[in-house]
């Protein structure tokens, strides 16, 4: 059976497919022509196979995903790709599960996608987490040395997330810091968020698969697309901010009338992520925490969520939007243009005068003598 | 034109005296070294600044009604930066004549890194500073900008005004600003929300920042703070207070590295608005050579000497009329 | 060539009152849509052109008739009184061009009387207000016995005789404190005038290059009327006043060095920058070439290099006026990026200003007794 007669018999159009894809080439940043490609790249017949390695996390990332409001194509998402490993949604279990895993892996060696959730524990030999006896740790580093790229989804893959919140007592450690320090030269790409948002998922997946490329990171291994700006600068109550109207408590009058929540330690100026754009569940305006009037908790920036308490004022990053801040002192060293050109003809007329009267003042001494004479 | 000689000694003597009683009065002329007791200030501390810019707002807001320092005879709206029937535009990036206060940035290199001097950057906010001894006041040739003797503002009276603008040459800090776009045009400055203390309230920029960045108080105290934060480690946890010095509001948040330099607490011989910062001062928009002068004093140094110019004149010309005119008749006696 | 040969209407007339009716028509439009229609005047240079220009120089222009008017009537030099008279009317041009830049410069004009009755002693302006409008009336009584003697009022004429010394003796104080009070404005600005201008002694400078600068003016004036009646320049006035100038500049160029060494430094004014040129330019067409033109007797007794010395002076002093009320300011305003170049209008008022003192003096020369020894 194929593709398209697949998704056809779950009630799905191609019209509709090729929608959603082009959706998910609009969240990438990708032009809307890409939709063709990522729609072909979807449906070929050869899917790539996809494990799932969950370490210490609490299904919160799996549930995000199975919870979007489109549960058909999120299905035909994990039915594109073939999951062959997932702790959570696999049918069988134990050493089943453990075998399907290996024999994935030796097949696919070098091509499957890893998909880890949770914090890996490296204190005390990393004792804190196994599976099938083996710690979570060694796992990681055999199934990540093996694998195409590495996806850490959510804050406690990527950054560490709650289990490393200090003291840290399991030493909770992100994926690409297992990695790196095994000398694993496996590109990582991380998706913080507690939950992340599955549609940066969805798209950084099929990005991989239509471009057969990593999409830009930054500094932090993030994909760009998703979390290139912070949450302040997309924030639908940012007008708020800028006119100085804060909520000073929460179900205070302007907590009631939706102002800005940055007095109450909303974390938005100092978090990378589109929440505000493409908010979450699909279900309209006003899905995501501040929409519903709770600061932003920071959960996809390292050092801030989990870390800071929960109400301290943010420290913006830096300076949005950046074309409305006047340098104090814009001018350069020296006269501008203006003044300069005024200061060139003064002595322009200055030098004439003064030239005229040196010429004949000096030019011309016989007639003084005349004049004498007479 | 024989006159007599003593007659116009007598008048010269006369006329200079005249001018001596009723014009220069050096000892109660010269201006001010001391803040008034009960003077008040802000204090700004850029590096809790996040730039919302909540103080320019309430700023406009608040001064256009009648009272305030933007409030013009009629208007029924705040005088935006830029305004057709149909829009509104109002996004300052420098004082104006609409502005009375902004906050503008010194970005450096990557700028990254708030209140660093290098790959940096850093707000600052940008209004009158109230000096103890004020160029503007002491300049201004018809007493339009006064300092008030009991909380130290300095103020503006329009009606007196005659627009020369020798205050915005005069003022170190850049800030009189003035309509050149009306033909009646007025002098605009921050007077610290002079109408709201009045009503016993306080300045709109303190209320409404959120961080207290700026805040209100009396100037002893806000020095006493400002010192205290400089006093304290980078890193440490400390309880700003929020829109007043004394206010029971606060904020804790851990402290930046400080400058160790409170900007008005010396400079033009000190002044009611204070800044604390991490960058130096002159890169963010402050002259180095304001130093610690009396500015008024540059002037006045010239000014106390007119009457004994005005004497001395007079004796000497005088004299010498006198002298020269005898060798005249001397001359034609011969 | 007597008075009444004076063709009144002639080309230069015309185009003279074309001008200055295209000054008053911008004086008219500022008068009714504001300084920001007519200037581009702005935050950082609240003072442009009309301020440097005709304020300042015209100020400067117009010291020649203190000097004189003393001269003869304080100091008995009875030789310089064929030239108290255009002296004396050419200040009250000067001044009186002065006050109405002033008038329009100022954004409320019609409060222009406001410092008379508010003092506030503090302020230079204060001073020079009470100075512009005092010394104005000083040079309108010291000119006023012209007008009584063309209208034949020989009373008034009489009693205006009689009172000249103590009006002479106010008027030279006035100048005095006026010339230099105008330096004075600038003493308030160290952290924004170059260290090439300022100094705590610019008072002093613009008392004493305005001197210069009133020798040079009433020098040139005498050199100009022997032309236009065609008669021998009276060679004696003219190296008197030429020594004078070279005692002034000299002065002055002690004065100038001195600053330049204890305030800049002398390594400031070769930077290559527009004030460092500005001030080199100054220094060279208004002080130095005429200092070394001035030192050699042949050339103090010689109409023709007293005349070139004379618009060195003048050149040089004006260049001296706008290099502190702008290019000295350039440095400072250059890094806030406000920049300020003067709009037509601001050119074409001044242009109509200039045309009428000009036109009003030729008018004088015609129906006035000017020249009283040259007449007959």
């Amino acid at each position: 059976m194929d593709f398209m007669s697949v998704i056809e018999k779950q009630g799905v159009s191609r019209r509709d497919f090729v929608k959603f894809c082009t959706g998910v080439a609009v969240t990438l940043g990708l032009p809307v022509s890409m939709g063709e490609r990522i729609a072909e790249a979807a449906s070929s017949p050869k899917r790539p196979p996809v494990l799932w390695l969950s370490a210490q996390e609490c299904t919160g990332c799996t549930e995000t995903l199975l919870r979007t409001n489109h549960p058909t194509l999120e299905k035909l998402i994990l039915e594109l790709i073939s999951l062959d490993y997932h702790e959570t949604l696999n049918a069988g279990s134990g050493h089943q599960a453990e075998e399907a895993r290996l024999k994935s892996m030796k097949e696919n060696e070098g091509k499957y996608i890893l998909v880890v959730d949770g914090s890996i524990p490296v204190k005390d030999g990393g004792i804190y987490c196994k599976i099938g006896g083996q710690t979570v740790q060694s796992i990681l580093e055999d199934m990540g040395s093996k694998a195409a790229a590495v996806i850490a989804i959510g804050s406690c893959a990527s950054w560490g997330g709650v289990p490393s919140a200090d003291p840290n007592p399991t030493g909770a450690t992100p994926a690409h810091e297992v990695l790196k320090n095994k000398g694993i030269k496996t590109p990582v790409i991380n998706i913080p968020g507690c939950p992340p948002n599955p549609y940066n998922f969805l798209s950084t997946v099929l990005y991989f698969l239509t471009l057969k490329k990593l999409p830009e990171l930054d500094d932090q291994g993030r994909p760009k697309f998703a979390y290139g700006r912070l949450i302040h600068e997309n924030c639908e109550r940012r007008p708020h901010f800028d006119a100085g109207r804060f909520a000073n408590q929460f179900g205070d009058e302007g907590h009631r009338k939706g102002y800005c929540l940055y007095k109450l330690g909303c974390k938005g100026p100092e978090t990378h992520a589109n929440c505000p754009v493409i908010l979450f569940n699909d279900i309209g305006a006003g899905a995501w925490p501040v929409g519903t009037g709770h600061p932003c908790f920071g959960c996809t920036e390292k050092g801030v969520g989990f870390t800071l308490p929960l109400h301290s004022p943010a420290r913006p990053k830096y300076i949005t939007p950046p074309a409305l801040f006047d340098e104090v002192l814009p001018g350069k060293e020296g006269a501008s243009s203006g003044i300069k050109s005024l200061a060139t003809g003064v002595a322009g007329v200055a030098i004439g005068a003064a030239g005229a009267a040196m010429l004949t003042g000096l030019g011309k001494k016989d007639d003084e003598k005349q004049d004498k004479e007479e | 034109m024989d006159i007599n000689r003593r007659d116009f000694l007598k008048t010269a003597v006369v006329g200079g005296s005249l001018v001596l009683s009723s014009g220069a009065r050096p000892a109660d002329a010269s201006m001010p070294r001391e803040l008034p007791p009960e003077a008040v200030g802000i204090l700004y501390d850029a590096t809790l600044c996040i730039g919302c810019k909540s103080c320019m707002y309430n700023c406009k807001q608040f001064n256009s009604v009648e009272g305030g320092a933007l409030y013009s005879k009629g208007a029924t709206d705040p005088p935006y930066e830029f305004r057709t029937p149909q829009e509104i535009w109002d996004a300052p990036k420098a004082l104006s004549s609409k502005t009375l206060n902004v906050i503008r940035v010194h970005r450096s290199g990557t700028g990254e890194n708030k209140d660093s001097a290098e790959n940096g950057y850093s707000f600052i906010k940008q209004h009158c500073l109230h000096c103890i001894a004020p160029t503007c006041v002491s300049v201004c040739p018809v007493a339009a900008l006064k300092k008030d003797p009991d909380n130290g503002i300095v103020y503006y009276e329009e009606d007196r005004c005659i627009g020369c603008r020798y205050c915005m040459l005069a003022c170190p800090f850049r800030v009189p600003q003035y309509e050149y776009e009306k033909a009646f045009p007025q002098v605009r400055k921050c007077q610290l929300c002079r109408h709201r203390i009045k009503e016993g309230s306080f300045s709109a920029c303190c209320e409404f920042c959120p961080t207290g960045a700026s805040i209100f108080g009396k100037v002893a105290d806000l020095k006493v703070e400002a010192q205290k934060r400089l006093e304290l480690k980078p890193g440490q946890e400390y309880d700003y207070p929020v829109q007043k010095v004394d206010s029971g509001e606060k904020m804790r948040r851990p402290v930046s590295k400080y400058l160790n330099h409170i900007y008005g607490a010396k400079e033009a011989g000190g002044t009611q608005y204070m800044m604390l910062a991490g960058v130096p001062f002159d890169l963010l928009g402050f002259h180095k050579n304001v130093d610690e002068t009396f500015l008024p004093d540059l002037t006045w140094a010239y000014i106390s000497k007119i009457p004994a110019v005005i004497v001395g004149v007079l004796l000497v010309g005088a004299g010498t009329w006198a002298i020269t005119s005898r060798n005249k008749k001397a001359d034609k006696e011969e | 060539m007597n008075q009444n040969d004076i063709k009144m209407w002639t080309p230069t007339t015309t185009v003279l009152l074309l001008i200055m009716g295209a000054g008053g028509l911008v004086a008219l439009y500022r008068m009714f849509f504001g300084l920001g229609a007519v200037t581009n005047l702005n935050s950082i240079w609240p003072w442009g052109f009309w301020i440097a220009f005709d304020v300042l120089g015209g100020v400067a222009m117009a010291a020649g008739g203190f000097i004189i008017a003393g001269a003869v009537y304080i100091l008995n030099w009875k030789k310089y009184k064929p030239i108290v008279r255009p002296a004396v009317l050419n200040a009250f041009f000067g001044y009186l061009l002065a006050a109405i830049a002033i008038f329009l410069d100022i954004g409320q004009s019609f409060r222009i009387w406001h410092p008379m009755v508010m003092w506030q002693v503090n302020s230079i302006m204060f001073i020079v207000a009470i100075h512009v409008v005092l010394y104005t009336s000083t040079l309108a009584a010291e000119s006023s016995p012209m007008i009584f003697e063309k209208l034949k009022m020989t009373g008034l004429l009489n009693f205006m005789n009689k009172i000249m010394v103590p009006v002479v003796l106010f008027g030279v104080l006035l100048s005095t404190l006026h010339q230099s009070s105008l330096g004075a404005v600038y003493l308030i600005i160290p952290s924004k005038l170059s260290p090439l201008w300022y100094s705590s002694l610019l008072p002093y400078h613009f008392l004493v290059s305005a001197v210069l600068m009133g020798l040079s003016m009433v020098s040139f004036e005498t050199i100009l009327s022997t032309r236009v009646f065609n008669h021998k320049p009276d060679m004696d006035i003219l190296s008197g006043l030429a020594k004078g100038s070279l005692i002034t500049v000299s002065l002055y160029l002690i004065m100038k060095l001195w600053d330049l060494v204890t305030v800049a430094g002398i390594g400031m004014a070769f930077t290559g920058s527009t004030s460092s040129n500005m001030y080199l330019l100054e220094m060279v067409i208004g002080v130095i070439l005429p200092f070394i033109l001035l030192i050699s007797r042949d050339r103090r007794s010689n109409m023709r290099s007293i005349f070139s010395v004379n618009v060195l002076v003048i050149a040089g002093i004006v260049l001296n006026r706008m290099n502190v009320a702008l290019f000295g300011l350039a440095d400072y305003a250059g890094k806030t990026g406000v920049d300020y170049f003067p709009s037509w209008m601001e050119f074409a008022l001044t242009a109509g200003m200039v045309a009428f003192a000009i036109l009003g003096f030729k008018v004088s020369v015609k129906y006035l007794n000017l020249f009283p020894e040259e007449a007959h």
